[in-house]
């Protein structure tokens, strides 16, 4: 994978994650409930829990897209994630289960789009750069329609990639992608993983803590456990993670 | 903290918003096809409709209504596709996600289904004219008024109808909420732009007063909705 576009990176003692009492409702329903946790940058942070834990709606606040509820206090790359959404989103990038790509562009035209967006300099070299990196080079001037789907989340990885982003969330990035997708797209996380943040969400508890070095459980919107990997007893773990999937929804 | 190599500018942002759009258009012509083909079945149906009116008839008094809802009903038509467009594989959030100020979203959008709605009135406009109007003996004023009342009026559709789409595009049944909002609140302008249409169609004594009147209470009404829009913008996709 190719190094990271140089750009006025942040310090290295500001916290990737700095979440305090972040609270999040919809009506009456809490999906986040005083949820606080600290990550250092260039670490990967697995979130795990069951469906309508919260995990989602964490990763869409630390990523800008929903505001907290009142009283909470999250900082991301030492940003204010309500105040200081704007400057936040130049350090962030997302890589879901949806692509985030214009399937009726062809994949130059998706990254030139974005490239745009981001005010990307010499953003021509940097998109050839990203496509010959994620091996798409020969299927630059295609639409991305005609993509298969291992090859639209590599794609996705290139989007997120152009505007060099320190902080990457994946939202359960390998969902319907087949081993080998999965395992190309394993290969190229782990080439860049040394100078990023991940915060990976996840169902796939394997995975998720072979990749990790924290991992995070979610239950009702609340903590349940997070522990860093090398400390993690994995037994122990998979016992919690079994009792909290028990626990349903918030 | 920003970075020191990237110059971010709202009006290269505006354009590049804009040029995808009119790329995605004109590749899938997804939007001009249904706005166009919808057009003309309402005109068929006004055909219909007025096929029994009888010789004393004088549709050149209606012209200016029947001519604007075409437009209203296809524009709702686009409006609805160019942010379900947004939200297909998730690009809306893509969107969201990036250094973009919200309301350069909202000039990007607007000022690209304006240019589409221009281009159905290009086609829609003269085929009225030819439909409803060449052999009715009517004294139009020049066409270029006509031409610019419609301008005033698509500047607002477009603007209020972008806003509108945007707050129902998450919704379900999002066509129909986009349907109830939109009408009460293009009314008046939907009423000044039909008074200043009929007054060009019509070329009645004092005409040209009675035009440039509504025209300016449309292009007031446009202004403020497109600042209420500007402004709530943000407010409405963080939602």
């Amino acid at each position: 994978m190719t190094p990271s576009q140089s750009t006025e990176s942040i310090p290295t003692d500001v916290l990737a994650l700095d979440v305090h009492d972040l609270s999040r409702t919809f009506g009456v329903r809490k999906a986040l409930d005083k949820v606080s946790f600290e990550l250092a940058q260039h670490q990967f942070l697995s979130i795990f829990g069951p469906n309508g834990a919260g995990k989602t709606t964490l990763l869409r606040v630390l990523a800008t897209l929903t505001p907290p509820s009142a009283g909470s206090d999250v900082k991301v790359l030492g940003y204010d994630v309500v105040k200081d959404a704007f400057a936040l989103r130049e350090h962030i990038g997302l890589i879901s289960h949806n692509p985030l790509l214009y399937p009726d562009l062809t994949a130059d035209e998706n990254l030139q789009f974005f490239a745009q967006l981001y005010g990307i300099p010499s953003s021509k070299e940097r998109i050839d750069e990203l496509l010959d990196a994620v091996e798409l080079t020969h299927r630059k001037l295609d639409i991305v329609r005609t993509f298969s789907r291992g090859m639209t989340q590599r794609l996705s990885l290139a989007r997120t990639l152009l505007s060099s982003p320190e902080l990457i969330f994946l939202d359960e990035p390998y969902s319907g992608l087949d081993p080998h997708a999965s395992d190309i797209l394993d290969s190229l996380i782990e080439g860049i993983r040394d100078k990023h943040t991940f915060v990976m969400v996840s169902h796939d508890l394997e995975h998720g803590l072979e990749m990790c070095s924290h991992a995070l459980i979610l239950a009702r919107g609340k903590v349940v456990l997070f522990e860093e990997r090398a400390s993690l007893d994995t037994e122990a773990f998979r016992s919690t993670y079994r009792d909290t999937v028990g626990l349903g929804v918030s | 903290m920003a970075s020191a190599k990237r110059q971010i500018s709202s009006f290269e942002q505006f354009k590049a918003i804009l040029r995808k759009d009119i790329v995605m258009e004109l590749r899938t012509k997804e939007m001009l096809t249904s706005m166009g083909l919808y057009a003309v079945l309402v005109l068929i149906i006004y055909y219909v409709a007025l096929s029994q009116a009888g010789q004393g008839f004088d549709v050149s008094r209606i012209a200016g209504g029947l001519l604007l809802l075409a437009i209203v009903f296809t524009s709702m038509l686009g409006l609805n596709r160019s942010l379900v467009h947004e939200q297909d594989q998730g690009c809306l959030e893509a969107l969201l996600l990036s250094p973009v100020d919200r309301p350069v979203i909202f000039f990007g959008k607007a000022v690209g289904n304006l240019i589409f709605l221009i281009l159905v009135q290009i086609f829609v406009v003269p085929l009225f004219y030819f439909i409803f109007l060449s052999g009715s003996g009517a004294q139009s004023g020049p066409w270029w008024m006509l031409a610019l009342a419609l301008l005033v009026g698509s500047i607002g559709i477009a603007g209020i109808g972008t806003f509108l789409a945007t707050m129902s595009v998450n919704t379900t049944g999002k066509d129909f909420i986009l349907a109830i909002m939109f009408i009460p609140l293009i009314f008046p302008l939907l009423l000044v732009i039909v008074a200043a249409l009929t007054a060009v169609i019509t070329a009645d004594p004092g005409y040209v007063q009675t035009y440039w009147t509504m025209l300016g209470i449309a292009l007031g009404y446009d202004a403020i909705m497109i600042a209420v829009a500007f402004a709530l913008y943000e407010f409405i996709l963080g939602a």
